[in-house]
């Protein structure tokens, strides 16, 4: 009976500890609660689904982040490397979408800039990088969006499927070299890929206006 | 994006708001590769664990006591079963 009284008093012991510790990480809590919905928003915005709305809610409710001076390094990094990504893969071409690149520049101004990105912005002002540094790049960049795909642990042909939805709906070239990528390895592997590489054909024409010659 | 580690850690901070402690033990497990040098992440994820440790010895030694009561009821108590 007393060791059952002293566990219960050392749990109760424990609870509050973690209680009062999890209290002074509350306002980091609240922001890592934005950051998270943020990070859904840019995951999405990379598959090419429409987020205008979503993030126009998000800059609303997350106002006051501007002027927060407590917030970490790490978190205003975080906010600006995903309104980065989000800036990338926007279409700007009607007017809502235009309003909220407007407002990620707003944000950057304000001093929400990407730190590590930043280091490679630099480098392309100064010197054009090289055609191999160019694929390097977008080798990089497709291995990032596989890496965070909701389909990643899928079949290949699932991603696929994914990938040429987002080379259909989007601007960014990437996900038609990806597709086209994907196409051939399966192909390597002995996968039937012929109704793929008619759709990413269709693709290609789409964009091109129909006046691509291979 | 984040990285999963750095969601992993807030969200166990989040499971321990709402006293999930279990699911904030698995959250820490994600994110300890990451964070592992830092001492305030060092001290939740082992009180956490001990919590954890604590309510199983706390929930078995609740649970023969009831089989104890329950051998008693039936009149003579003639074995225990832990």
């Amino acid at each position: 009976m007393a060791r059952l009284e002293t566990l219960k008093k050392l749990e109760t012991t424990l609870e509050k500890f973690l209680g009062r510790a999890v209290d002074t990480e509350t306002a980091r809590l609240e922001n890592f609660q934005s950051i998270d919905l943020l990070d859904d928003i840019a995951r999405d915005s990379m598959k090419g689904r429409f987020i205008n709305n979503r993030l126009g809610s998000w800059f609303a409710r997350n106002n006051e982040l501007l002027s927060n001076k407590n917030m970490k390094e790490f978190e205003i990094s975080a906010i600006a490397n995903l309104l980065n990504d989000i800036q990338s893969a926007m279409d700007p071409s009607d007017a809502e979408t235009q309003k909220l690149a407007e407002e990620i520049d707003h944000w950057k101004e304000q001093g929400i800039a990407p730190k590590r990105k930043l280091v490679l912005k630099m480098k392309g002002e100064t010197a054009e990088l090289s055609i191999t540094e160019k694929f390097m790049e977008l080798l990089k960049k497709e291995a990032e969006l596989l890496e965070f795909d909701p389909n990643k642990g899928e079949h290949l042909l699932t991603i696929l499927d994914d990938v040429l939805k987002s080379a259909d709906a989007k601007e960014d070239p990437m996900f038609v070299h990806l597709a086209a990528s994907i196409i051939y390895f399966m192909r390597m592997h002995g996968y039937k890929v012929g109704p793929f590489v008619k759709r990413l054909k269709e693709i290609e024409l789409k964009k091109t206006g129909g006046s691509h010659a291979g | 994006m984040l990285a999963d580690a750095e969601k992993a850690y807030f969200k166990a901070l989040e499971a321990l708001k709402n006293r999930d402690y279990a699911a904030a033990s698995g959250f820490f497990k994600t994110a300890e590769n990451q964070f592992t040098d830092r001492l305030e992440f060092r001290i939740l994820q082992a009180t956490t664990a001990l919590l954890l440790a604590v309510k199983e010895e706390i929930f078995e030694i609740e649970n023969s006591r009831i089989e104890i009561e329950e051998i008693s009821s039936y009149g003579k108590e003639t074995e225990f079963r832990r």
